[in-house]
């Protein structure tokens, strides 16, 4: 008697095979391939049986040589019983393939292997129920455990002796294809010969099937084959139709056997998924979020850097000074004015940024990114956007250059450029990073409910420029499935590893970009001198103020926002060397310079000012014409403008300062 | 139950496995048998692969809050898209 052990990898039907045989196998290869030929024998009951151990395959297509092993074994060597040993923790999978054994010749007698680890995991699976769905004895076994072999043996046996007990349920091709079925089935069963089974050429034949298709051109008369394949012509959704019935079958095989769905952390993550990725609740929860980012950054880096800019900073500085006493003015001035007070203001927030770093590594790391995804997507619809132009935009709040760079992902033309233009909108890390450590600096307690209204402002100019060019450039949306990950627990070795490379990855702008664009503006104020009002910077500033002023900006708030256009983090460490800050540290200069409106405006403008340079760089690259480049610059120019206009001057009449 | 889901697909916008899983009334297992089967009849991309080139070069790549782990599948322009009849027949 020759049994075949058809199944999935990793179903544990090697397992199966061992416990089976013993030490009475062979193992070689199939003629011409690489594939291991495993075979054994054993008795059972006076019975003597060759067990053939089949490759692990999913299906029974020819696309690999795993799968076109298994099914010339089946077609030919024509097994007295095939053995389709199924996971019952992993049963879809299983099931596909019994789906294409029950449409062959040999008798199918299914093996619901790891029974015992799917009870263990609270999945409750009835094989009677199972074996009446699919007409054929479901046998509950654990290979592992050796229980129930003897029954699959036993039920092996008896089926290879009499299979007229036997009334395979096969999968039904979708009620609308059931009349081309019909058809083709007759067609192939009038001019049967033998060599394969007719269901199984009229599914194969309707599924495409290279080998099938080519068979039945051979065999069968060219009046009758030009007419089949006429008929798949006119029905060229046959193969959906046939896959259709296929998992049509799993599912109703499934939805009968299976009692109670797994209650394990999926369970837990589902629910929580309820209100994370509501339409509504889910936003609320995404600003609950920020407001926390905001608000711990707020707590736990600020006093921090507070202690830093008072002590260490100007310890440096004094240092600093004490060594340079005997160089020169400028050397003096470049290097405590310019270069430590710009960039060692920006670096004395750098236990702001970790803490920052930190919360956006959790929120990563436990699963909550993706679910922000799911939530924001929504608003895609609003732009006519597609779900993939969203991943893009996604990526824009680590960097804005990869978002723009990812827009490859979306089809060039309208929605391309629509999503290019759109990127520089999603406040980048160094953006957010520019706003977590200015809120504080004036805001106080407020601080995370500012930040996080100025991040939602950007957004929403995010989504009004974006309904607004969907308008000028309609389009159309198409899907985008998400697997939203299991929450966990974080893993706080890469919390810290990603917090250790983002600040060393800062720690590099600052010593480079930042450096350099602060030692320029401490050069730009120094000469030609005697003083800062007569630099050159003051008069570039005073030329550009009166635009300034719409904003509430002075000439140095001008001049700090040009800046960020070099660079994002810029616009602080500028700040820091026009309002000298070598002296007192950024937030008590900033507080008796500006007002709660000004700095309000300022920060607002800043996220949704010109984009840096790299990120024009990446528009001109990908869109290929600068004209998109200045486009995209000239739209958020004058959205930052206007905005930040109306912002400051609505602040102002409510606070009643600037 | 492939035809409902490329239905659905052809509907457009975002659907997590569990959502599409559910409006199939049935498992997310067979859902992603579903996917998987499309992506290899070229008709879906694997989203994460295909993005996988923009942040090359990025000074931020090693440490970026935005994972985009597991993003899954989304269709395959110029490949009949999802609810179109299939055009991937050797016949004729």
């Amino acid at each position: 008697m020759l049994v075949a052990l058809a199944g999935p990898p990793n179903v544990g039907k090697s397992t199966l095979f061992n416990q089976l045989t013993g030490l009475r196998q062979r193992v070689g290869n199939w003629p011409g391939k690489t594939v291991e030929h495993k075979e054994g024998e054993l008795n059972f009951d006076g019975v003597h049986i060759h067990v053939a151990d089949l490759p692990g395959t999913y299906s029974l297509t020819s696309h690999t040589p795993e799968e076109q092993v298994a099914r010339e074994f089946l077609l030919r060597a024509r097994p007295d019983v095939v053995v389709a040993v199924v996971n019952a923790v992993a049963l879809e999978r299983g099931l596909y393939l019994v789906s294409e054994l029950l449409l062959l010749d040999p008798p199918v007698v299914v093996a619901l292997n790891m029974i015992d680890v799917a009870d263990a995991s609270g999945l409750k699976i009835e094989p009677e129920v199972m074996q009446a769905a699919c007409g054929v004895p479901v046998v509950p076994i654990s290979a592992a455990n050796r229980t129930g072999l003897t029954e699959l043996l036993r039920t092996v046996v008896r089926v290879a002796r009499d299979r007229s007990g036997l009334k395979p349920r096969l999968p039904q091709v979708r009620d609308d294809h059931r009349h081309v079925y019909e058809l083709v089935r007759s067609v192939i069963a009038e001019h049967w010969t033998g060599e394969y089974p007719v269901e199984w050429l009229t599914f194969k034949f309707m599924e495409g099937d290279p080998e099938a298709v080519a068979y039945l051109q051979r065999t069968l008369p060219g009046a009758e084959w030009r007419r089949l394949s006429e008929l798949l012509r006119e029905h060229d959704d046959a193969q959906v139709a046939v896959a259709s019935g296929r998992y049509e079958w799993i599912g109703r095989l499934i939805r009968a056997a299976v009692v109670k769905p797994q209650v394990t952390r999926i369970g837990v993550s589902e629910r929580i998924d309820a209100w994370v990725t509501h339409p509504v609740l889910g936003v609320l929860v995404l600003g609950l979020v920020l407001v926390l980012i905001f608000l711990v950054t707020n707590l736990v880096g600020v006093p921090v850097q507070r202690f830093l800019e008072r002590h260490v900073l100007t310890g440096i500085l004094a240092f600093v000074g004490r060594q340079l006493v005997s160089a020169p003015q400028w050397v003096r001035g470049l290097v405590l004015d310019g270069v430590l007070a710009g960039a060692g203001t920006v670096v004395s927030f750098l236990p702001v940024l970790m803490v920052f770093f930190g919360m956006l590594a959790v929120l990563e790391d436990i699963g909550y990114m993706a679910r922000v995804a799911f939530v924001t997507d929504r608003f895609m619809h609003l732009l006519g956007l597609h779900g993939k132009s969203f991943l893009p935009l996604m990526l824009g709040f680590g960097c804005n250059v990869p978002a723009v760079l990812g827009t490859r992902v979306v089809e060039a033309g309208r929605s391309r450029l629509l999503t290019i233009l759109l990127a520089p909108f999603v406040p980048c890390t160094a953006r957010l990073a520019v706003v977590s450590v200015l809120a504080p600096v004036y805001f106080g307690a407020w601080a995370p409910l500012v930040a996080t209204g100025v991040v939602a402002g950007s957004l929403v100019m995010l989504v009004g420029v974006g309904m607004l060019l969907n308008r000028v450039m309609p389009g159309q949306r198409t899907a985008l499935i998400m697997e939203l990950p299991l929450y966990h627990a974080p893993n706080w070795h890469a919390v810290l590893a990603s917090v250790w490379h983002q600040s060393l990855a800062f720690l590099r702008k600052a010593a480079t970009v930042i450096v350099l664009a602060s030692a320029l503006v401490w050069v730009l104020t120094a000469f030609p001198g005697p003083s800062l009002d007569s630099s050159y910077l003051a008069r570039f500033g005073r030329a550009i103020e009166p635009v300034g002023r719409v904003l509430g900006f002075d000439w140095r708030m001008a001049v700090a926002l040009l800046t960020s256009v070099i660079a994002k983090e810029n616009a602080v460490a500028s700040l820091a060397v026009l309002l000298g800050v070598s002296e007192s540290g950024l937030t008590d200069a900033v507080r008796s310079a500006y007002g709660p409106a000004q700095l309000l405006a300022f920060m607002f403008v800043i996220v949704v000012f010109i984009p840096c340079v790299p990120t024009l760089v990446a528009i001109r690259r990908e869109s290929g014409s600068w004209l998109w480049s200045v486009l995209g610059a000239t739209l958020m120019l004058g959205v930052s403008v206007v905005v930040g206009a109306v912002l400051f001057h609505a602040a102002r009449a409510v606070t009643g300062a600037n | 139950m492939l035809d409902r889901l490329l239905q659905l697909l052809a509907r457009g916008g975002v659907r997590t496995v569990a959502d599409l899983a559910a409006e199939l009334q049935t498992t997310p297992e067979l859902v992603e048998l579903m996917l998987e089967r499309l992506e290899a009849e070229g008709k879906l991309t694997r989203v994460k692969a295909a993005c996988s080139g923009a942040c090359v070069g990025c000074p931020f790549k090693r440490a970026c809050a935005v994972k985009l782990r597991g993003m899954g599948y989304a269709p395959v322009s110029g490949a009949g898209a999802p609810g179109m009849p299939d055009s991937g027949h050797t016949v004729g």
